[in-house]
Protein backbone atom coordinates (compact mmCIF):
# COMPACT_ATOMS: atom_id res chain seq x y z
CA UNK A 1 0.00 0.00 0.00
CA UNK A 2 1.64 3.42 -1.22
CA UNK A 3 2.43 5.93 1.85
CA UNK A 4 0.10 8.95 1.58
CA UNK A 5 2.59 11.90 1.61
CA UNK A 6 1.69 14.00 4.88
CA UNK A 7 -0.26 17.37 2.99
CA UNK A 8 2.50 19.79 3.97
CA UNK A 9 5.47 18.06 2.06
CA UNK A 10 3.04 17.61 -1.16
CA UNK A 11 2.08 21.44 -0.91
CA UNK A 12 6.19 22.06 -0.34
CA UNK A 13 6.96 19.73 -3.45
CA UNK A 14 4.74 22.04 -5.36
CA UNK A 15 6.12 25.35 -4.33
CA UNK A 16 9.55 23.91 -5.27
CA UNK A 17 8.39 23.52 -8.61
CA UNK A 18 8.37 27.05 -9.21
CA UNK A 19 10.97 28.71 -11.22
CA UNK A 20 13.51 31.56 -10.82
CA UNK A 21 11.51 34.43 -9.51
CA UNK A 22 11.92 36.86 -12.10
CA UNK A 23 10.73 34.54 -14.89
CA UNK A 24 6.74 35.23 -13.00
CA UNK A 25 6.62 38.52 -13.60
CA UNK A 26 5.31 39.94 -16.66
CA UNK A 27 8.42 41.24 -18.30
CA UNK A 28 10.20 38.24 -16.99
CA UNK A 29 7.33 35.90 -18.23
CA UNK A 30 7.83 38.03 -21.71
CA UNK A 31 11.68 37.98 -21.91
CA UNK A 32 11.65 33.72 -20.77
CA UNK A 33 9.10 32.81 -23.30
CA UNK A 34 11.51 34.92 -26.04
CA UNK A 35 14.39 33.03 -24.89
CA UNK A 36 12.93 29.70 -24.68
CA UNK A 37 11.59 30.09 -28.12
CA UNK A 38 15.09 30.63 -29.24
CA UNK A 39 16.52 28.27 -27.48
CA UNK A 40 13.39 25.55 -28.84
CA UNK A 41 13.98 26.30 -31.99
CA UNK A 42 17.76 26.63 -32.25
CA UNK A 43 18.66 26.18 -35.49
CA UNK A 44 16.04 28.18 -37.02
CA UNK A 45 16.57 30.98 -34.91
CA UNK A 46 20.49 30.38 -35.65
CA UNK A 47 19.31 30.55 -39.45
CA UNK A 48 17.23 33.79 -38.91
CA UNK A 49 20.13 35.57 -37.09
CA UNK A 50 22.56 34.88 -39.68
CA UNK A 51 20.18 35.65 -42.84
CA UNK A 52 19.78 38.88 -40.64
CA UNK A 53 23.48 39.44 -39.38
CA UNK A 54 24.72 38.83 -43.04
CA UNK A 55 22.26 41.56 -44.37
CA UNK A 56 22.49 43.95 -41.73
CA UNK A 57 26.23 43.22 -42.67
CA UNK A 58 26.71 45.32 -45.60
CA UNK A 59 25.17 48.62 -44.24
CA UNK A 60 27.04 48.38 -41.47
CA UNK A 61 30.62 48.48 -43.70
CA UNK A 62 29.39 50.90 -45.19
CA UNK A 63 28.95 53.00 -42.23
CA UNK A 64 32.22 51.98 -41.25
CA UNK A 65 33.76 52.52 -44.74
CA UNK A 66 31.85 55.83 -44.59
CA UNK A 67 33.02 57.13 -41.57
CA UNK A 68 36.85 56.52 -42.90
CA UNK A 69 36.56 57.79 -45.69
CA UNK A 70 35.02 61.20 -44.14
CA UNK A 71 38.33 60.91 -42.47
CA UNK A 72 40.48 60.67 -45.44
CA UNK A 73 38.66 63.96 -47.13
CA UNK A 74 38.80 65.83 -43.47
CA UNK A 75 43.03 64.70 -43.54
CA UNK A 76 43.35 65.46 -47.67
CA UNK A 77 41.65 68.77 -46.81
CA UNK A 78 43.65 69.70 -44.30
CA UNK A 79 46.74 68.85 -46.16
CA UNK A 80 45.78 71.77 -48.98
CA UNK A 81 47.63 74.99 -49.69
CA UNK A 82 47.63 77.64 -51.30
CA UNK A 83 50.78 79.30 -52.72
CA UNK A 84 51.01 83.56 -52.91
CA UNK A 85 54.18 84.65 -54.84
CA UNK A 86 55.27 87.97 -53.70
CA UNK A 87 56.71 90.82 -55.76
CA UNK A 88 60.65 90.27 -56.44
CA UNK A 89 61.23 94.19 -54.90
CA UNK A 90 59.57 92.11 -51.57
CA UNK A 91 62.44 91.62 -48.85
CA UNK A 92 62.67 88.21 -46.45
CA UNK A 93 61.58 90.53 -43.96
CA UNK A 94 58.91 91.95 -45.37
CA UNK A 95 57.54 88.35 -46.73
CA UNK A 96 58.28 87.34 -43.35
CA UNK A 97 56.22 89.40 -42.10
CA UNK A 98 53.18 89.61 -44.55
CA UNK A 99 53.44 85.32 -43.43
CA UNK A 100 52.76 86.23 -39.87
CA UNK A 101 50.64 88.69 -40.62
CA UNK A 102 48.19 86.30 -43.24
CA UNK A 103 48.59 83.84 -40.51
CA UNK A 104 46.09 85.46 -37.61
CA UNK A 105 43.90 86.73 -40.69
CA UNK A 106 40.38 85.45 -40.50
CA UNK A 107 40.02 82.24 -42.87
CA UNK A 108 43.72 81.24 -42.52
CA UNK A 109 45.04 78.55 -40.28
CA UNK A 110 48.42 78.91 -40.64
CA UNK A 111 51.31 80.31 -42.84
CA UNK A 112 54.63 79.34 -43.84
CA UNK A 113 57.22 81.83 -45.67
CA UNK A 114 59.91 80.52 -48.17
CA UNK A 115 62.67 82.82 -48.84
CA UNK A 116 64.11 83.39 -51.89
CA UNK A 117 66.83 81.37 -51.15
CA UNK A 118 65.01 78.47 -49.46
CA UNK A 119 63.03 78.12 -52.85
CA UNK A 120 66.17 78.03 -55.01
CA UNK A 121 67.37 75.41 -52.34
CA UNK A 122 64.20 73.39 -52.74
CA UNK A 123 64.13 73.35 -56.64
CA UNK A 124 67.56 72.08 -56.28
CA UNK A 125 66.98 69.09 -54.30
CA UNK A 126 63.19 68.73 -56.37
CA UNK A 127 63.97 69.57 -59.99
CA UNK A 128 65.53 67.46 -62.64
CA UNK A 129 67.05 71.01 -63.74
CA UNK A 130 67.93 71.96 -60.82
CA UNK A 131 72.04 72.72 -62.03
CA UNK A 132 70.35 74.62 -65.19
CA UNK A 133 69.30 77.66 -63.09
CA UNK A 134 73.01 78.18 -62.29
CA UNK A 135 73.66 79.17 -65.36
CA UNK A 136 71.03 82.16 -65.10
CA UNK A 137 73.48 83.55 -62.35
CA UNK A 138 71.02 84.90 -60.33
CA UNK A 139 68.10 83.56 -58.56
CA UNK A 140 64.82 83.91 -60.66
CA UNK A 141 62.53 82.83 -57.71
CA UNK A 142 60.68 84.59 -55.95
CA UNK A 143 59.86 84.56 -52.05
CA UNK A 144 56.63 82.84 -51.60
CA UNK A 145 54.11 82.60 -48.71
CA UNK A 146 52.10 78.47 -48.35
CA UNK A 147 48.97 79.49 -46.60
CA UNK A 148 46.64 76.85 -45.50
CA UNK A 149 43.24 77.62 -45.26
CA UNK A 150 40.77 76.72 -42.18
CA UNK A 151 39.11 73.53 -43.10
CA UNK A 152 35.73 75.04 -43.00
CA UNK A 153 37.31 77.71 -45.95
CA UNK A 154 37.98 74.81 -47.82
CA UNK A 155 34.30 72.90 -47.32
CA UNK A 156 32.35 75.49 -48.04
CA UNK A 157 34.34 76.56 -51.42
CA UNK A 158 35.06 79.74 -50.28
CA UNK A 159 39.14 79.32 -51.16
CA UNK A 160 38.80 81.28 -54.49
CA UNK A 161 37.35 84.19 -52.22
CA UNK A 162 40.33 83.65 -50.29
CA UNK A 163 42.79 83.63 -53.00
CA UNK A 164 40.81 86.89 -54.73
CA UNK A 165 41.55 88.67 -51.69
CA UNK A 166 45.63 87.59 -50.98
CA UNK A 167 45.39 88.97 -54.76
CA UNK A 168 44.67 92.96 -53.46
CA UNK A 169 47.65 92.61 -51.61
CA UNK A 170 50.91 94.99 -53.54
CA UNK A 171 53.08 92.52 -52.53
CA UNK A 172 51.60 89.58 -53.93
CA UNK A 173 52.68 88.90 -57.56
CA UNK A 174 50.04 85.95 -58.11
CA UNK A 175 48.40 83.37 -55.90
CA UNK A 176 48.40 79.75 -57.30
CA UNK A 177 46.31 76.76 -56.36
CA UNK A 178 44.98 73.02 -56.77
CA UNK A 179 42.31 71.87 -55.28
CA UNK A 180 41.22 69.32 -57.86
CA UNK A 181 42.12 66.93 -56.19
CA UNK A 182 40.12 67.42 -52.69
CA UNK A 183 36.70 68.10 -54.99
CA UNK A 184 37.34 64.99 -56.54
CA UNK A 185 37.77 62.84 -52.95
CA UNK A 186 34.88 64.57 -51.62
CA UNK A 187 32.88 64.04 -54.63
CA UNK A 188 33.57 60.38 -54.61
CA UNK A 189 33.24 60.13 -50.42
CA UNK A 190 29.42 62.10 -51.17
CA UNK A 191 28.99 59.32 -53.79
CA UNK A 192 29.86 56.51 -52.02
CA UNK A 193 27.68 57.64 -49.26
CA UNK A 194 24.93 58.28 -51.29
CA UNK A 195 24.96 55.04 -52.98
CA UNK A 196 25.47 53.41 -49.51
CA UNK A 197 22.94 55.15 -47.73
CA UNK A 198 20.27 53.50 -50.61
CA UNK A 199 22.20 50.53 -50.65
CA UNK A 200 21.50 50.50 -46.74
CA UNK A 201 17.92 51.47 -46.58
CA UNK A 202 17.04 48.12 -49.13
CA UNK A 203 19.23 46.06 -46.82
CA UNK A 204 17.47 47.37 -43.72
CA UNK A 205 13.92 47.22 -45.63
CA UNK A 206 14.95 43.33 -46.18
CA UNK A 207 16.26 42.83 -42.57
CA UNK A 208 12.61 44.47 -41.85
CA UNK A 209 10.98 42.10 -43.81
CA UNK A 210 13.01 38.76 -42.59
CA UNK A 211 12.41 39.97 -39.19
CA UNK A 212 8.46 40.45 -40.01
CA UNK A 213 8.05 36.88 -41.47
CA UNK A 214 9.98 35.38 -38.34
CA UNK A 215 7.97 36.68 -35.98
CA UNK A 216 4.39 35.86 -38.40
CA UNK A 217 5.87 32.87 -37.73
CA UNK A 218 6.22 32.87 -34.11
CA UNK A 219 2.96 34.21 -33.93
CA UNK A 220 1.34 31.22 -35.68
CA UNK A 221 3.17 29.25 -33.37
CA UNK A 222 2.29 30.80 -29.73
CA UNK A 223 -1.58 31.04 -31.32
CA UNK A 224 -2.77 28.85 -29.09
CA UNK A 225 -0.58 30.49 -26.13
CA UNK A 226 -2.17 33.99 -26.72
CA UNK A 227 -6.04 32.41 -26.72
CA UNK A 228 -5.59 30.85 -23.62
CA UNK A 229 -3.68 33.88 -22.50
CA UNK A 230 -7.06 35.85 -23.61
CA UNK A 231 -9.47 33.31 -22.26
CA UNK A 232 -7.76 33.92 -18.74
CA UNK A 233 -8.24 37.74 -19.11
CA UNK A 234 -4.83 38.59 -20.41
CA UNK A 235 -4.46 41.92 -22.16
CA UNK A 236 -3.46 42.78 -25.41
CA UNK A 237 -0.06 44.15 -24.11
CA UNK A 238 0.44 40.81 -22.24
CA UNK A 239 -0.17 38.89 -25.55
CA UNK A 240 2.20 41.01 -27.52
CA UNK A 241 4.86 41.65 -25.20
CA UNK A 242 6.93 38.22 -25.69
CA UNK A 243 6.22 39.01 -29.61
CA UNK A 244 7.91 42.05 -29.32
CA UNK A 245 11.20 41.00 -27.01
CA UNK A 246 11.48 38.42 -29.43
CA UNK A 247 11.86 40.95 -32.26
CA UNK A 248 14.27 42.89 -30.02
CA UNK A 249 16.11 39.79 -29.53
CA UNK A 250 16.13 38.91 -33.27
CA UNK A 251 17.12 42.54 -33.98
CA UNK A 252 19.85 42.84 -30.78
CA UNK A 253 21.14 39.58 -32.10
CA UNK A 254 21.26 39.85 -35.71
CA UNK A 255 23.16 43.33 -35.07
CA UNK A 256 25.82 41.42 -33.21
CA UNK A 257 26.39 38.80 -35.85
CA UNK A 258 26.57 41.87 -38.29
CA UNK A 259 29.27 43.50 -36.33
CA UNK A 260 31.23 40.44 -36.29
CA UNK A 261 30.89 40.19 -39.92
CA UNK A 262 31.76 43.42 -40.75
CA UNK A 263 34.78 44.26 -37.78
CA UNK A 264 35.92 40.42 -39.47
CA UNK A 265 35.70 41.81 -43.04
CA UNK A 266 37.20 46.02 -41.76
CA UNK A 267 40.22 43.57 -40.74
CA UNK A 268 40.53 41.80 -43.54
CA UNK A 269 41.01 45.44 -45.67
CA UNK A 270 42.77 47.35 -43.64
CA UNK A 271 46.52 46.24 -44.53
CA UNK A 272 45.92 46.47 -47.98
CA UNK A 273 44.03 50.03 -47.74
CA UNK A 274 47.22 51.14 -45.66
CA UNK A 275 49.67 49.01 -48.43
CA UNK A 276 47.38 52.35 -50.94
CA UNK A 277 47.74 54.96 -48.65
CA UNK A 278 51.55 54.52 -48.14
CA UNK A 279 51.62 54.57 -52.02
CA UNK A 280 50.42 57.79 -52.38
CA UNK A 281 52.40 59.17 -49.33
CA UNK A 282 49.54 59.58 -47.54
CA UNK A 283 49.87 59.05 -43.36
CA UNK A 284 45.78 57.98 -43.25
CA UNK A 285 45.42 54.78 -41.76
CA UNK A 286 41.97 53.15 -42.18
CA UNK A 287 41.50 52.73 -38.09
CA UNK A 288 39.26 50.31 -36.54
CA UNK A 289 35.24 50.83 -36.11
CA UNK A 290 34.73 52.45 -32.27
CA UNK A 291 32.51 50.98 -29.89
CA UNK A 292 30.22 54.31 -30.49
CA UNK A 293 30.03 53.00 -34.24
CA UNK A 294 29.34 49.27 -32.75
CA UNK A 295 26.75 50.74 -30.26
CA UNK A 296 24.68 52.90 -33.08
CA UNK A 297 24.72 49.68 -34.95
CA UNK A 298 23.58 47.35 -31.93
CA UNK A 299 20.98 50.25 -31.30
CA UNK A 300 19.83 50.75 -34.49
CA UNK A 301 19.05 46.96 -35.02
CA UNK A 302 17.09 46.64 -31.96
CA UNK A 303 15.07 49.36 -32.67
CA UNK A 304 14.60 47.58 -36.43
CA UNK A 305 13.67 44.35 -34.44
CA UNK A 306 10.73 45.73 -32.47
CA UNK A 307 9.66 47.65 -35.59
CA UNK A 308 9.63 44.72 -37.60
CA UNK A 309 7.68 42.84 -34.56
CA UNK A 310 5.38 45.30 -34.06
CA UNK A 311 4.55 45.48 -38.02
CA UNK A 312 3.65 42.38 -38.29
CA UNK A 313 1.89 41.16 -35.04
CA UNK A 314 -0.40 44.78 -35.54
CA UNK A 315 -3.32 42.68 -37.57
CA UNK A 316 -2.78 38.85 -35.79
CA UNK A 317 -3.29 40.13 -32.07
CA UNK A 318 -5.95 42.78 -33.36
CA UNK A 319 -7.86 39.54 -35.17
CA UNK A 320 -7.15 37.89 -31.90
CA UNK A 321 -8.56 40.52 -29.44
CA UNK A 322 -11.73 40.83 -32.12
CA UNK A 323 -11.90 36.84 -31.70
CA UNK A 324 -11.95 37.44 -28.08
CA UNK A 325 -14.39 40.06 -27.65
CA UNK A 326 -16.53 38.79 -30.63
CA UNK A 327 -15.93 35.30 -31.10
CA UNK A 328 -15.25 33.30 -33.69
CA UNK B 1 -24.83 37.19 -9.41
CA UNK B 2 -25.76 36.88 -12.69
CA UNK B 3 -29.00 38.67 -14.65
CA UNK B 4 -29.81 38.07 -18.24
CA UNK B 5 -32.36 39.90 -19.15
CA UNK B 6 -34.15 39.10 -22.85
CA UNK B 7 -30.44 38.33 -24.38
CA UNK B 8 -30.42 37.25 -28.13
CA UNK B 9 -27.13 36.01 -29.69
CA UNK B 10 -27.31 36.36 -33.70
CA UNK B 11 -24.60 34.79 -35.55
CA UNK B 12 -26.51 35.07 -38.89
CA UNK B 13 -29.25 37.09 -39.94
CA UNK B 14 -32.48 35.40 -38.68
CA UNK B 15 -30.29 32.68 -37.12
CA UNK B 16 -30.08 32.60 -33.44
CA UNK B 17 -27.26 30.64 -31.15
CA UNK B 18 -29.69 32.37 -28.72
CA UNK B 19 -33.12 33.91 -28.33
CA UNK B 20 -35.13 36.08 -25.38
CA UNK B 21 -32.79 34.44 -22.81
CA UNK B 22 -33.76 35.89 -19.53
CA UNK B 23 -32.75 33.93 -15.96
CA UNK B 24 -31.27 35.08 -12.65
CA UNK B 25 -28.46 33.25 -10.80
CA UNK B 26 -27.95 34.38 -6.72
CA UNK B 27 -23.84 34.77 -5.45
CA UNK B 28 -23.28 31.19 -4.12
CA UNK B 29 -25.23 29.20 -6.11
CA UNK B 30 -24.42 26.08 -8.39
CA UNK B 31 -26.11 25.58 -11.63
CA UNK B 32 -26.57 23.61 -14.69
CA UNK B 33 -26.75 24.69 -18.16
CA UNK B 34 -28.13 21.87 -19.93
CA UNK B 35 -29.08 21.12 -23.48
CA UNK B 36 -28.07 19.11 -26.44
CA UNK B 37 -25.40 19.77 -28.48
CA UNK B 38 -25.89 22.78 -30.33
CA UNK B 39 -28.49 24.37 -27.96
CA UNK B 40 -26.23 27.19 -27.15
CA UNK B 41 -24.63 26.23 -23.70
CA UNK B 42 -21.15 27.68 -24.97
CA UNK B 43 -22.71 30.48 -26.37
CA UNK B 44 -24.25 31.30 -23.14
CA UNK B 45 -21.04 30.60 -21.36
CA UNK B 46 -19.28 33.13 -23.83
CA UNK B 47 -21.46 35.43 -23.15
CA UNK B 48 -20.79 35.80 -19.37
CA UNK B 49 -17.17 35.76 -19.67
CA UNK B 50 -17.15 38.30 -22.64
CA UNK B 51 -16.01 36.67 -25.19
CA UNK B 52 -18.96 37.52 -27.22
CA UNK B 53 -21.59 40.05 -27.02
CA UNK B 54 -24.82 39.57 -27.55
CA UNK B 55 -27.03 41.32 -30.07
CA UNK B 56 -29.59 42.42 -28.04
CA UNK B 57 -30.41 42.05 -24.39
CA UNK B 58 -28.66 43.20 -21.01
CA UNK B 59 -26.52 41.26 -19.03
CA UNK B 60 -24.95 41.92 -15.81
CA UNK B 61 -22.85 39.87 -13.66
CA UNK B 62 -22.29 41.22 -10.23
CA UNK B 63 -22.37 45.22 -10.22
CA UNK B 64 -21.03 44.71 -13.84
CA UNK B 65 -23.31 45.70 -16.67
CA UNK B 66 -21.93 44.52 -19.75
CA UNK B 67 -23.39 47.11 -21.88
CA UNK B 68 -21.62 49.80 -20.25
CA UNK B 69 -18.38 47.80 -19.67
CA UNK B 70 -15.32 48.80 -22.08
CA UNK B 71 -13.41 46.78 -24.56
CA UNK B 72 -10.47 47.41 -22.59
CA UNK B 73 -11.84 46.92 -18.91
CA UNK B 74 -12.88 43.04 -20.64
CA UNK B 75 -9.79 41.70 -19.40
CA UNK B 76 -9.99 42.58 -16.22
CA UNK B 77 -13.53 41.62 -16.01
CA UNK B 78 -12.47 37.78 -17.36
CA UNK B 79 -9.37 38.02 -14.51
CA UNK B 80 -12.39 37.41 -11.87
CA UNK B 81 -13.95 34.94 -13.60
CA UNK B 82 -12.40 31.10 -13.46
CA UNK B 83 -13.36 29.16 -16.64
CA UNK B 84 -12.97 25.69 -17.16
CA UNK B 85 -13.04 24.21 -20.82
CA UNK B 86 -13.88 20.37 -22.37
CA UNK B 87 -10.88 20.77 -23.77
CA UNK B 88 -8.70 22.09 -20.96
CA UNK B 89 -6.99 24.32 -22.91
CA UNK B 90 -3.32 23.62 -21.65
CA UNK B 91 -0.45 24.69 -22.46
CA UNK B 92 1.66 21.87 -23.36
CA UNK B 93 4.82 23.56 -23.46
CA UNK B 94 5.28 23.99 -19.71
CA UNK B 95 5.12 22.37 -16.42
CA UNK B 96 1.83 21.58 -14.70
CA UNK B 97 3.05 23.97 -11.94
CA UNK B 98 3.65 26.94 -14.98
CA UNK B 99 0.21 26.39 -16.21
CA UNK B 100 -1.61 26.97 -13.11
CA UNK B 101 0.62 29.94 -12.40
CA UNK B 102 -0.60 31.13 -15.45
CA UNK B 103 -3.44 33.23 -14.61
CA UNK B 104 -1.50 34.84 -11.50
CA UNK B 105 1.11 36.04 -13.73
CA UNK B 106 -1.30 37.79 -16.00
CA UNK B 107 -3.13 38.81 -12.93
CA UNK B 108 0.76 40.25 -11.38
CA UNK B 109 0.44 38.70 -8.21
CA UNK B 110 4.17 38.59 -6.11
CA UNK B 111 5.84 35.60 -6.83
CA UNK B 112 5.70 34.35 -2.86
CA UNK B 113 1.98 34.67 -3.77
CA UNK B 114 2.27 32.78 -6.70
CA UNK B 115 3.47 29.86 -4.90
CA UNK B 116 1.63 29.53 -2.46
CA UNK B 117 -1.51 29.88 -4.39
CA UNK B 118 -0.87 27.29 -6.99
CA UNK B 119 0.36 24.99 -4.10
CA UNK B 120 -3.01 25.63 -2.42
CA UNK B 121 -4.37 24.99 -5.89
CA UNK B 122 -2.70 21.45 -6.92
CA UNK B 123 -3.09 20.80 -3.18
CA UNK B 124 -7.03 20.34 -3.40
CA UNK B 125 -7.04 19.10 -7.01
CA UNK B 126 -4.50 16.28 -5.39
CA UNK B 127 -1.75 17.20 -7.50
CA UNK B 128 0.06 18.82 -5.45
CA UNK B 129 3.23 15.96 -6.17
CA UNK B 130 2.90 16.63 -10.00
CA UNK B 131 3.59 19.87 -10.19
CA UNK B 132 6.95 19.53 -11.94
CA UNK B 133 5.30 17.27 -15.12
CA UNK B 134 4.69 18.26 -17.89
CA UNK B 135 0.52 17.97 -18.55
CA UNK B 136 1.50 15.67 -21.50
CA UNK B 137 2.30 12.81 -19.41
CA UNK B 138 -0.84 12.33 -17.36
CA UNK B 139 -4.05 11.55 -18.11
CA UNK B 140 -7.10 12.95 -19.10
CA UNK B 141 -8.74 13.52 -15.36
CA UNK B 142 -5.82 14.84 -14.34
CA UNK B 143 -5.61 17.26 -17.11
CA UNK B 144 -9.30 18.16 -16.23
CA UNK B 145 -8.11 18.66 -12.84
CA UNK B 146 -5.33 20.86 -13.95
CA UNK B 147 -7.76 23.32 -15.35
CA UNK B 148 -9.76 23.07 -12.76
CA UNK B 149 -6.56 24.37 -10.49
CA UNK B 150 -5.89 27.29 -12.69
CA UNK B 151 -9.85 28.26 -12.48
CA UNK B 152 -9.85 28.76 -9.39
CA UNK B 153 -6.10 29.51 -8.32
CA UNK B 154 -7.20 33.10 -8.40
CA UNK B 155 -10.21 32.27 -5.87
CA UNK B 156 -12.97 33.74 -8.49
CA UNK B 157 -16.26 34.40 -6.75
CA UNK B 158 -17.43 33.14 -10.66
CA UNK B 159 -16.50 29.75 -12.04
CA UNK B 160 -17.87 28.27 -15.66
CA UNK B 161 -17.43 24.81 -16.89
CA UNK B 162 -18.03 24.61 -20.59
CA UNK B 163 -18.91 20.20 -20.56
CA UNK B 164 -15.27 19.95 -17.76
CA UNK B 165 -16.90 16.28 -17.88
CA UNK B 166 -16.87 15.48 -22.15
CA UNK B 167 -14.32 13.54 -22.49
CA UNK B 168 -14.18 11.51 -19.41
CA UNK B 169 -15.16 8.19 -17.54
CA UNK B 170 -18.00 8.29 -15.01
CA UNK B 171 -15.93 7.44 -12.00
CA UNK B 172 -13.31 10.51 -13.00
CA UNK B 173 -16.36 12.40 -14.20
CA UNK B 174 -17.97 11.77 -10.84
CA UNK B 175 -14.56 12.85 -8.61
CA UNK B 176 -14.55 15.98 -10.87
CA UNK B 177 -17.59 16.92 -9.98
CA UNK B 178 -16.99 16.65 -6.41
CA UNK B 179 -14.57 19.14 -6.86
CA UNK B 180 -16.84 21.61 -8.36
CA UNK B 181 -19.38 20.84 -4.88
CA UNK B 182 -16.60 21.64 -2.97
CA UNK B 183 -15.76 25.36 -4.78
CA UNK B 184 -19.52 25.93 -4.60
CA UNK B 185 -19.29 25.12 -0.73
CA UNK B 186 -16.76 27.54 0.14
CA UNK B 187 -18.79 29.94 -1.99
CA UNK B 188 -18.18 30.23 -5.28
CA UNK B 189 -21.09 30.58 -8.15
CA UNK B 190 -20.67 27.66 -10.40
CA UNK B 191 -22.25 27.54 -13.79
CA UNK B 192 -21.91 24.08 -14.81
CA UNK B 193 -22.70 23.41 -18.98
CA UNK B 194 -23.08 19.62 -19.62
CA UNK B 195 -25.52 17.30 -21.10
CA UNK B 196 -24.44 14.25 -19.37
CA UNK B 197 -27.69 12.47 -18.08
CA UNK B 198 -25.92 10.30 -15.70
CA UNK B 199 -24.34 14.03 -13.62
CA UNK B 200 -27.24 15.38 -13.98
CA UNK B 201 -29.46 12.36 -12.57
CA UNK B 202 -26.65 12.00 -9.83
CA UNK B 203 -26.02 15.46 -8.72
CA UNK B 204 -29.62 17.38 -8.17
CA UNK B 205 -28.48 20.95 -8.55
CA UNK B 206 -31.04 23.27 -10.13
CA UNK B 207 -30.74 23.61 -14.03
CA UNK B 208 -31.20 25.83 -16.75
CA UNK B 209 -32.25 24.02 -19.89
CA UNK B 210 -31.88 25.33 -23.12
CA UNK B 211 -33.55 24.12 -26.54
CA UNK B 212 -31.98 25.62 -30.12
CA UNK B 213 -31.22 28.27 -28.21
CA UNK B 214 -34.23 29.15 -26.05
CA UNK B 215 -35.03 28.69 -22.51
CA UNK B 216 -37.13 26.23 -21.78
CA UNK B 217 -36.99 25.20 -18.16
CA UNK B 218 -35.31 26.93 -15.31
CA UNK B 219 -35.22 25.43 -11.86
CA UNK B 220 -35.94 27.54 -8.69
CA UNK B 221 -33.33 28.61 -6.30
CA UNK B 222 -33.77 29.40 -2.29
CA UNK B 223 -34.35 32.84 -1.22
CA UNK B 224 -30.35 32.52 0.65
CA UNK B 225 -28.97 32.07 -3.24
CA UNK B 226 -28.38 29.03 -2.20
CA UNK B 227 -28.44 26.13 -5.11
CA UNK B 228 -30.76 23.19 -4.17
CA UNK B 229 -31.47 20.21 -6.02
CA UNK B 230 -34.32 20.84 -8.43
CA UNK B 231 -37.39 19.78 -9.29
CA UNK B 232 -37.89 16.87 -11.48
CA UNK B 233 -40.37 19.60 -14.04
CA UNK B 234 -37.83 23.12 -13.82
CA UNK B 235 -40.03 25.90 -14.63
CA UNK B 236 -38.76 29.47 -15.47
CA UNK B 237 -37.10 31.60 -12.77
CA UNK B 238 -38.43 34.76 -14.46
Amino acid sequence: MARKTPPSMTQETAANAAGPRWTYTKRGYALAQSLRQLKRHKFASLITLLVLGITLALPVMLLFASSALQQLGSRSIEGESLTAYLQDSVSDLDGAALATQWASSEGIRETRYISREEALALFRENSDIGSAIDALGENPLPGAVIIYPDSNVLRAGTVDALAARLRTNEAVERVQYDLRWVRRLQAVVSLVQLVGGMLALFLTLTALLVIGNTIRLELLRRRSEMEVASLLGAGSFFMNRPILYIGALYGLLGGVVASIIAVIGFNAIKQPADDLSSLYESTFRLSHPTATQIGIVLAVSLVLGVVGALSSMYRPSQQLTQRGSNGS
Amino acid sequence: MIAFEHVSLEYLPGRFALQDVSFTLSAGSFTFLTGHSGAGKSSLLRLVARLERPSSGEIQVGNIHYSHLRPRQEPALRQQMGIVFQDNQLLLDRSVFDNVAFPLIIGGYRYNDIKTRVSAALKRVGLADKALENPQVLSGGEQQRIGIARAVVARPKLLLADEPTGNLDPDISAEIMHLFMQFNASGVTVLFATHDQSLLDTFRYPRLQLLNGTLTGASRETASGQATPSSRNPDNVR
